[in-house]
Formats: C-alpha cells, sequence, structure tokens
C-alpha cells in the first residue's frame, strides 16, 4: 500500500507539486518567522556581548520601571566614580553619559529608518575601547566621533562638520575619528555617536552626572562578588549588576518585544497560510478521490480492505507533508530574508545576525506541515473507502454521498454558531490578552470553516449570477464556464473559500485601517485649534525651547508645547503623562468634555491632572478621584482628577499643568509644539517664517494642520502595505489552489473538451472557458472575503468604539481588491487555459 | 496500393458479391472527399506500427458510405484522417477540393465548424446543456445564428419533442445520440461523420438512429461517411468500404447482410 501511494505521488508530479506547494509556503512562512526572530535575538546578543565584554560591573540609577518615552534617567553623581574605584577589587572604573538625539549633514537629518541615534561620552579609560579606523577619540568640546556607517553614508571624515541636535538643540561640531563598535561598522540602522563627557552632560542637562558607570575587576576577583562589594558601598537608588546580566537584560528586553510581538504577528500570518493550504490539501485529494474511484475499486476487488484503502492515500498525504514540510523549512530561510525585506523597504531596519536554524524550528515545521496535510487528506481518504469494489467495472461509478452529507447545513450553522460564541467571549470575556487573542482568532477559523461549508449551497446561484455578463460577453465560452462553476458546487466553493480566507484578513484590516485613519482626522479636526503641528522628524523629542522660538515669529498668535512622559499607575499600568501651559493651551487646543470644562485648566496647578476617557476607565478613577504614579526616577504624585475629556488619538493619557509636569519632572521632554496663526496670517508664508525660525534645529518639522493629518494618514498607510505583503501569501496560495482545481477539472473534462473542439470551438475558446471559469472562483472567493472581512471589522469596530476606530468601509479598496481577484483568476488560469486548448481531440473523444 | 490489395482479393477464400470491385474505385465526378495515397505510421524503430499503408479513395457528394474491417485494419484511422482529426503521414486528402492534411490550427478549426459534423459512438453530448442547447452547440460556437427552419425540421426529424428541455442524463442512449445526429447535421456540414454510432444501442435504438441517418442522406442530400463493425448498420449505407491491413481490400456497392458477413469472412480467411 506504500508502495501504491508512492506510485500515485511520482505518477502525478504537477498534481503533487501543486498540493505541496499549498502547504509548503504555510509551513516555510512559519519557519522563516523563528528563523529570522532567532537571528534578530542573535544579533542584539551578540551586540550586547560584545558591548559588555570585559566590563564586569555596571553601576546605573535605579528605576521603578522601564518603557518609552521616560526622558533621560537623573542619573549618577559624577563622583560616585571616586567611590567606586576606592572599592576592594576594582581594577578600573569609568563614568559616561549616554542620550538620544540626532545628527543633520549639510543641514539634512540623517534617517535611521525609525532606529535611535545614540550618544556616549568617550572615556580615555574606557575598559573595551571601541576601534578607531581613522583619526582620534574626541578630545575637546566641539569635537565627536561617528560610527563607520554614518562616515561611509554621508563620506564624513576627521575634520568633517556636522550639526548634533539634542534637547539643548542644535550644535555645529568637528568630526574627529571614525570607529567600529563591536566589530560592526553599523548597528541595525542605530548610529553611534561619541562626544566628550563635558558636552555630553551640557547637552543632555547632565551636569555633574553621569548615565552609566562601568567597572572592571581586578585579576581573580568574581565579577558577582565585585558586584555585591560595590552594592554595599552605594546608596539604595542605584542598580549594580554584573556585565553579563546587564547585557542579558539588555538582550532580554529586546527579545521579549520580538516575543510579544513581532514572533506573534508574523507566526500569525504563518498560520492563516496553513489555513489556506489545510483547505487546499481538503479539496484537492476530495477531488483525486472521486478520479479515482476506479483505481480503488479495482483496489477493493483485489482484496485490499477499506483500512489499507485509507491507508495508502493518508500514506500518499504523509509523504507529501513530509516532501512540503522539509522543503518549507528551507524555504523558510528565504522568508526570513524576504520578511527582512519587507521590514527594511517599510523602514524598520533590525540587526540580526548569520543563518539559525534551531531544533525547534525544524521540528515545528515538521510537525505543522505533516500533521495538517495528513489530517487534510482524512476525510476525502474516509470517503475513497466507500467505494464499492463493482464499481471498477462500471462505467461512471458515483462515489456514495458521505453518510453525514444531509447534516452539513445543521454542521455549518453549529460551527459558525460555536466560531461566533468563541470570537465573542474572547472579545468580552476575561482572561489575558494573549488567551483572548487565541480564543478570537480560533473562533475566526471556525466562522471561515463554516462559510466554507455554507459556501457549496449558494455558489451555484452566485455563479450563475457572475456568469451571466460572461456569458454576454461570449455565449460559447461564458456559458460552458458558467455551467462548470456550477457543476460541483462543493469544489467551487472550497477553492473559493481558500481566497476567501486570504482576502477577508486583508479586508479586515483595510476597513481597520480606514476607522483608525478617520477618526484620527475626525478627532484632530474636533481638537486641535491649531494651524501647524512642530515634531521631530525621527520619533524623538524637540528642543524645550522651540515654543518659545516658535511664538516669537511673526504672525504666531500662541505656541504651546505638549510634553510627554511614561510613568507608572498606581495599578502598574504604564501611562503617559502630558504637561501643556494650561492658560496657553485654550487657544490652540479645545478639549473634548466628558465630565468637567475649560475652566478647570485654570485651577490644574501642582496636583491637578485630566484624564482622557479610556484612561480614567482603565484606572478606574473619575472627576474626583485620584491617581498615585511614579516616575522613571522614582518620583511620586498623588494627582487629583479634576475632568475627563475624549482624546482616543492624540491626548491619551493623564494631562497636567506646567507646574504640575515640573514637580514631577526634571526636566521637560517636548512630544511636539501646537502653533496657531494670528487670524488673516498666510499660512504658507507663516510656515517658511517658523522653519526659519528652527532652522538651527534641524530635526524639528513645521507641519501645517493638514500636512500633520495626512503623514500620520501615511504612518498608517504604510503599516498597512507591510501587512498587505505578508497577506501576499495566502492569496498566492489560494491561487494555487485554483489552479490545482482548475487542472483536476480540465482532466475530467477531457472528453468535452475533445467534443466541443471537434465541433468547431477554437484553442482560444477553449482557454477562454477555463479562464472565465476561473474568474467566476475567484470573485466568488473575494465577495465571501470581502463579506466576513467587514463583518469581523464590524464586530471589532463596535467592540473597540470608545478606543478611537470607527466603522467605515474603504469603497474603493473593496473594488481594488475585487480587481486583484479577477487579475488572480487570469493567472491561475492559464497553466490549465494552455493545458485544455492543448488537448488533443482524438485521444479526447476516445479517453474515458 | 494495388499489388497489395490484389493479393488480399476474396477470390481466395469465399467468393465476393460481384458488385464489389478489388481496390477502389478513384477518379469519380462529383467527389466530395479525395484521399491520395493516404499512410499512416505510428512509433518508430521496432515499434513502428504501419496503420494505413497507401489509400486512395473518393467519396461521392449525397452517398451513404460505411467503411468496415476488422479491428486493427485501420478503418478509424482512415475516418480521421478524412475529417481532419488526425494527420497523415503521407498523402493528400481533400474535402470540397480544398487540401486540408496542411492546414493549420485556425483553418482546421474554420473547417470543423463549416465542413465537417462528427457523431461519436459514446454520444460525447455536454452534460451542462440541455438538448436543444446541444444540438445548437456548433452554431453557437461558431458565432452563428442558424437556419431556424432547418433546426426546426431537424428537430422535427429527431423527433425528440418534448424531451428538447432535458439534460443529457435524463435521456435514453438513443435519445441521446439522436440530439448527437442532429447536432452533427445543424451546421450542415459538407459530411458527417459517424464513428460508430450504434456501437453503444441495443438493437431497437441502433436502428433509429441509422434511419436517421439514411434519412438525411435522402431527404437532405447528406453526404455520409460511417466506420462500423456492425453488419446490420453497414447494409443502410450505399456503399461498402472493407478496410485490412491498413489498405482497402474490397469496395463495394449497397449489401445485404449475408453479403457483408461472407466478404468479413473471406476476409479473415485470406
Amino acid at each position: 500500500m506504500v508502495r501504491i501511494a508512492w506510485r500515485s505521488l511520482i505518477s502525478h508530479k504537477l498534481r503533487t507539486i501543486l498540493t505541496t506547494l499549498a502547504i509548503l509556503l504555510g509551513v516555510a512562512m512559519i519557519s522563516g518567522t523563528y528563523v529570522l526572530t532567532d537571528q534578530i535575538d542573535r544579533g542584539f546578543k551578540e551586540i550586547f556581548t560584545d558591548a559588555y565584554k570585559g566590563t564586569d560591573v555596571t553601576i546605573t540609577r535605579e528605576s521603578p520601571f522601564s518603557g518609552q518615552l521616560t526622558g533621560a534617567a537623573e542619573g549618577l553623581p559624577q563622583d560616585m566614580v571616586d567611590q567606586v574605584r576606592a572599592v576592594d577589587g576594582v581594577a578600573e572604573a569609568f563614568g559616561y553619559v549616554s542620550g538620544m538625539g540626532a545628527v543633520a549633514v549639510d543641514g539634512e537629518v540623517v534617517e535611521t529608518g525609525g532606529a535611535p541615534t545614540l550618544f556616549y561620552s568617550y572615556s580615555p579609560t574606557e575598559i573595551a575601547p571601541p576601534q578607531y579606523v581613522e583619526g582620534h577619540p574626541p578630545e575637546r568640546p566641539g569635537e565627536v566621533a561617528v560610527i563607520q556607517k554614518l562616515a561611509q553614508d554621508k563620506d564624513l571624515g576627521p575634520g568633517s562638520g556636522i550639526t548634533v541636535v539634542t534637547d539643548a538643540g542644535g550644535q555645529e561640531v568637528t568630526v574627529s575619528g571614525v570607529f567600529t563598535f563591536a566589530a560592526q561598522s553599523s548597528l541595525g540602522g542605530s548610529l553611534l555617536i561619541h562626544t566628550t563627557l563635558v558636552d555630553a552632560q551640557q547637552w543632555f542637562d547632565m551636569e555633574g552626572r553621569l548615565s552609566e558607570i562601568d567597572v572592571k575587576a581586578e585579576a581573580g576577583v568574581p565579577a558577582e562578588d565585585l558586584a555585591k562589594r560595590i552594592r554595599a558601598e552605594l546608596p539604595a537608588n542605584t542598580d549594580v549588576k554584573t556585565g553579563a546580566e546587564a547585557a542579558a537584560d539588555q538582550t532580554k528586553a529586546l527579545s521579549d518585544a520580538i516575543g510579544t510581538f513581532l514572533r506573534p504577528v508574523l507566526l500569525s500570518f504563518g498560520g492563516i497560510a496553513v489555513l489556506v493550504g489545510a483547505f487546499i490539501i481538503f479539496n484537492a485529494f476530495s477531488m483525486t478521490v472521486v478520479q479515482r474511484r476506479r483505481e480503488f475499486a479495482m483496489l477493493r476487488a483485489l482484496g485490499a480492505s477499506r483500512a489499507q484503502v485509507l491507508w495508502s492515500i493518508t500514506g500518499e498525504a504523509f509523504f507529501m507533508g513530509v516532501l512540503a514540510s522539509v522543503l518549507g523549512l528551507f524555504a523558510g530561510l528565504g522568508v526570513a530574508a524576504g520578511v527582512n525585506q519587507v521590514f527594511q523597504a517599510a523602514g524598520f531596519d533590525i540587526p540580526r545576525s548569520g543563518l539559525v536554524l534551531q531544533a525547534r524550528t525544524v521540528v515545528l515545521a515538521l510537525a505543522v506541515g505533516i500533521v495538517v496535510t495528513v489530517l487534510s487528506a482524512v476525510v476525502p481518504a474516509m470517503r475513497a473507502t466507500r467505494v464499492p469494489p463493482i464499481a471498477a467495472l462500471q462505467e461512471g461509478a458515483e462515489l456514495p454521498p458521505s453518510r453525514f452529507s444531509r447534516f452539513m447545513p445543521a454542521l455549518a450553522v453549529v460551527v459558525a454558531i460555536l466560531g461566533a460564541a468563541l470570537i465573542a467571549t474572547g472579545m468580552y470575556g476575561p482572561g489575558s490578552t494573549l488567551v483572548r487573542l487565541g480564543t478570537i482568532a480560533f473562533g475566526a477559523v471556525l466562522v471561515f470553516v463554516a462559510v466554507a461549508i455554507a459556501s457549496r449551497y449558494f455558489v451555484g446561484p452566485l455563479a450563475a449570477w457572475l456568469g451571466w455578463p460572461l456569458q454576454k460577453v461570449s455565449p460559447v465560452s461564458g456559458r460552458l464556464a458558467r455551467d462548470n462553476s456550477r457543476r460541483n458546487p462543493g469544489r467551487t466553493a472550497l477553492t473559493a473559500a481558500a481566497l476567501m480566507i486570504g482576502l477577508a484578513v486583508v479586508v479586515f484590516v483595510a476597513v481597520l485601517a480606514q476607522g483608525l485613519k478617520s477618526s484620527f482626522i475626525d478627532s484632530y479636526d474636533r481638537t486641535v485649534r491649531g494651524d501647524f503641528v512642530i515634531g521631530s522628524s525621527n520619533f524623538m523629542t524637540i528642543p524645550s525651547d522651540t515654543a518659545a522660538r516658535v511664538q516669537a515669529v511673526q504672525g504666531i498668535e500662541a505656541a504651546v508645547s505638549l510634553d510627554a512622559q511614561q510613568v507608572q499607575a498606581g495599578n502598574g499600568s504604564l501611562q503617559v503623562v502630558f504637561g501643556l501651559d494650561a492658560t496657553a493651551i485654550r487657544r490652540v487646543w479645545s478639549f473634548d468634555w466628558f465630565s468637567g470644562d475649560d475652566e478647570v485648566l485654570a485651577r490644574l496647578g501642582t496636583d491637578g491632572a485630566i484624564v482622557e476617557e479610556q484612561v480614567a476607565d482603565a484606572l478606574g478613577v473619575e472627576r474626583g478621584g485620584t491617581i498615585a504614579v511614579t516616575t522613571a526616577e522614582g518620583r511620586t504624585a498623588e494627582l487629583k482628577v479634576l475632568g475627563v475629556y475624549r482624546d482616543p488619538m492624540m491626548l491619551t493619557g493623564i494631562t497636567v499643568g506646567s507646574a504640575g509636569y515640573e514637580a514631577l519632572f526634571p526636566r521637560p521632554q517636548v512630544l511636539m509644539v501646537v502653533a496657531k496663526a494670528q487670524p488673516g496670517a498666510d499660512i504658507a508664508s507663516t510656515k517658511r517664517a517658523v522653519e526659519t525660525a528652527l532652522e538651527s534645529t534641524p530635526t524639528a518639522e513645521v507641519q501645517t494642520s493638514e500636512e500633520y493629518k495626512e503623514s500620520t494618514v501615511d504612518l498608517v498607510n504604510q503599516l498597512l502595505t507591510m501587512v498587505y505583503g505578508l497577506l501576499a501569501l495566502s492569496v498566492i496560495i489560494s491561487l494555487f489552489g485554483i489552479v490545482n482545481t482548475l487542472i483536476l477539472a480540465v482532466f475530467e473534462r477531457t472528453r468535452e473538451i475533445g467534443l466541443v473542439r471537434a465541433i468547431g470551438m477554437s484553442r482560444g475558446q477553449v482557454r477562454a472557458t477555463v479562464r472565465f471559469e476561473s474568474i467566476i472562483t475567484s470573485i466568488i472567493g473575494a465577495i465571501m472575503g470581502i463579506v466576513v472581512g467587514v463583518l469581523f471589522a464590524w464586530v471589532v469596530t463596535t467592540r473597540f468604539a470608545g478606543q478611537g476606530i470607527t466603522f467605515s468601509v474603504p469603497g474603493v479598496q473593496l473594488v481594488v481588491f475585487l480587481v486583484l481577484a479577477v487579475v488572480v483568476g487570469v493567472i491561475a488560469a492559464i497553466l490549465p487555459a494552455r493545458r485544455a486548448a492543448r488537448i488533443d481531440i482524438l485521444q479526447a473523444i476516445h479517453y474515458e | 496500393m494495388s499489388d497489395n490489395a490484389e493479393s488480399l482479393t476474396v477470390r481466395q477464400g469465399a467468393a465476393a458479391p460481384t458488385t464489389c470491385e478489388a481496390g477502389t474505385t478513384v477518379g469519380l465526378s462529383d467527389a466530395v472527399v479525395e484521399a491520395r495515397d493516404v499512410r499512416r505510421d505510428y512509433g518508430q524503430g521496432d515499434a513502428l506500427v504501419r496503420a494505413l499503408v497507401g489509400v486512395d479513395i473518393d467519396l461521392q457528394r449525397g452517398a451513404f458510405t460505411a467503411i468496415m474491417g476488422p479491428s486493427g485494419s485501420g478503418k478509424s484511422t482512415l475516418m480521421h484522417i478524412l475529417a481532419g482529426l488526425d494527420r497523415p503521414t503521407s498523402g493528400t486528402v481533400r474535402i470540397d477540393g480544398q487540401e486540408i492534411t496542411t492546414l493549420k490550427e485556425r483553418a482546421l478549426t474554420q473547417l470543423r465548424r463549416d465542413k465537417v459534423g462528427f457523431i461519436f459512438q459514446t454520444f460525447n453530448l455536454l452534460p451542462t446543456l440541455t438538448a436543444a442547447e446541444n444540438i445548437m452547440l456548433p452554431l453557437t460556437i461558431a458565432g452563428r445564428k442558424g437556419d431556424r427552419d432547418w433546426i426546426d425540421e431537424l428537430v422535427r426529424t429527431v423527433e425528440l419533442g418534448d424531451r428538447l428541455t432535458h439534460k443529457p442524463a435524463e435521456l435514453s442512449g438513443g435519445q441521446q445520440q439522436r440530439v448527437a445526429v442532429a447536432r452533427a447535421l445543424a451546421s450542415r456540414p459538407t459530411v458527417l461523420f459517424a464513428d460508430e454510432p450504434t456501437g453503444n444501442l441495443d438493437s431497437r435504438t441502433g436502428e433509429e438512429v441509422l434511419r436517421l441517418l439514411r434519412h438525411s442522406r435522402e431527404a437532405l442530400g447528406q453526404t455520409v461517411v460511417m466506420v462500423t463493425h456492425d453488419a446490420h448498420a453497414a447494409t443502410f449505407a450505399d456503399r461498402i468500404v472493407f478496410l485490412k491491413d491498413g489498405a482497402i481490400a474490397h469496395d463495394c456497392g449497397r449489401l445485404g447482410r449475408d453479403e457483408i458477413y461472407d466478404v468479413i469472412k473471406s476476409l479473415e480467411d485470406a
């Protein structure tokens, strides 16, 4: 039986290839995800391990939590270095100041694709000094050294003049040297700049303080022991770690980010691809079992048991699964490279090491590929066992209908209800986010299955309706295609369902994105009264004097800074605290009050706050309540809630007045400046004037309200493009499904095709028939996908309406998807149509 | 090849009817199909099979010709070549004076639309179309309206009546084959080729189909070429051509069933 299964695979090469490809691509996506994320993991690990090589102990200021937008920590006093040096067993200790900013060459900010530009003060006593390939480290204030990648990209060398931009504004400096870091010429997309300690302290507002102290132990002193000794000497608010711990902690922070975001996201795209593949395998086996019924009957007539027939077919599936998994595993390496390309194209440059193929990846890829393939083939294989031996002798024996066929409609309803229930549980029920998302995903899969089962009942009418215009265009080909697609509604339904899955997710994402965009614009228009938004071009902050400089520009009525930093709220969640001038803000901002009114702004004082509705909900407070917050530096405050406002897009957090902000945070951290032009001032020329005023800070980007909205919408679109790129795989797999179905259909109809050719049908007409059938199938898939996708999006937006995503259907895009489906149909038909047109008439009419 | 044909003549076995010629008659006036020295080889080297070793035949317009012969005699091959479904290894075939063995794909398609009609042993109706739609199919394919009166007459002739709107699966074998005959006649082909048209039918329904073919020749003046190994079917023909080993053994006029058996027997004995 095993040999029969093997021979069957060999003798139907094309069928085997197409079916294998369907599962191969999904497996490739999954193994590719693991390969890529492992590579990134190791890439970071290598960087941090190298960075802490030779460093036995590191000392930093303790922070109660870590997160983004936390600003530079208060740091350590500079004289702590001497204190550390005095500890027994310390061979060397040095401190440095680090911070983030930007670099501009010839007035142009150097783009880093979202990665940070990091500044470090250079110390002559550095433990693992970077390798200088040109010039020397910065010695005098006004000198900096740059990482090799920047030097190469911008053609810099010792003596070149560049601008560094930090919270203190832009500074003209001279390049003193070029270095490589940890044997890398660049760190992903990040840029490294060395400065003198004095400059760094001034630029990052760290006079007399240090960001970190690194220690080298004397020979024979274990790092752990030394860390313990140093810890005993230093105040409680310092964090003393061994170099290995520090490297591991930093790696872990990034790995966690990958593990909790990148990997699940990529895996879910892989999962979708595998699901589509499973549909195609199920369909392919269902079709071939029907075609090969006489072969099975013959085997049975020769004495094969039903179990043997079952084993023969599942054996075939097993071989196919093994083949697909092994090839998929290797194709995964290509996928890893491809996904990385997608990220880079979208502006996310991630460091990664060479090939990493862990045993876990191999096992998982094989398991997924084999299990999914075999499971998908079991039901068709069971049907094959029901072929009676007598069928071998009968012409055109039909496969007995499945025992369960009459329960199909009921099954579809049950599965649909179950799916809907799971989705509802996931959205409204308890549990961790991961469990809930998993529940929703499983519910969605069940809904897909239900739609696929149910679709066989409406595919007929739908095909008739879709085929009607084709028949008008081409009476014969259109008519035959229309009839053919209705002949095996179950088959057409399954083929279309495979396309449905990919498209439903595409549509779902498109509708959500549309909702996000339109509610962002809506929210912006409702709250922002200013004409300009000045933000940073590299996702960083802008100098704190920006508002003052903009205010001074002729034609500007008001310019208000919006500061932002993260805090930990009483319930442990991280929230953003916005700081603003409560008096001036009313000229550029209008709060959408839920409770309270503009009058409360004047009463914010040092401990008053107003809270966004969603955040208030999450924290369980309302007007009159209090919120306990802790800053990254460990300062705490009890904020009195004076009002609640609705702003799901911009100031989604806790808003305090300038006095309150200063009480919490030692320094400003400007997220953006909102400015309003004087009545009657020309927007375009005022914008130019603001730009001129900010010329020395090239990172400050001046945008009119329209431009700001546009660029935000662009950002969403960019993300959308990335998601589409990842979903394209599923659509391609479903394309293989259509090809497979058509080839089998053409094969089945060899005689009919021979006949119509014999009575005068041209090859072109035969090709058109196949093409039309393909288009009908793909449009059915697209329609189902659009309906299901829009439905999913509607459900989700209804649930999350408060969080600012409205339900908004992108009509034009849906039409584009429909056109895309037609294109998929046309492409899928190329090969089968050619086969059909090449059928030899003579052989065909004698063909059984 | 005349000498080859000579050696296969009936004189060596049972007596052939006097109406039969050894070899075949060519150079007929009003020939609608003219085949000259048609040879067809399959395979090569040791596996070479000579299906036709040199056939010359003319088919008269308006005649009902049957091609007979034992299995492997080349009768089907000959018909396929005459109909333009297969190309000879060498030799020429003209239909209505047009050389068809060198036609390109497009011209062959046109030939099938205009000049040739087919009836197959296994009916070969499109299962998704109704009887009426199957009949109209060649015209629809060619994008023609067709002659309404002619179609009506055909439909009357094949006596399908109320079953016209039925799908093939709902028709009996005889009804299906009558639909196939009507379909083949719908475009008024120059020649109607029938490949074992009664092969899958019982004798009664087979008889109906044969009468229909005969009727098309009598009433409509249709040229018909039929390959068969059924002696009874051949009695409906004006002319019976016997093939053996890829060549024409006998070319006879109208024969009765017993006479046909005699010829067949003489071929088998030879």
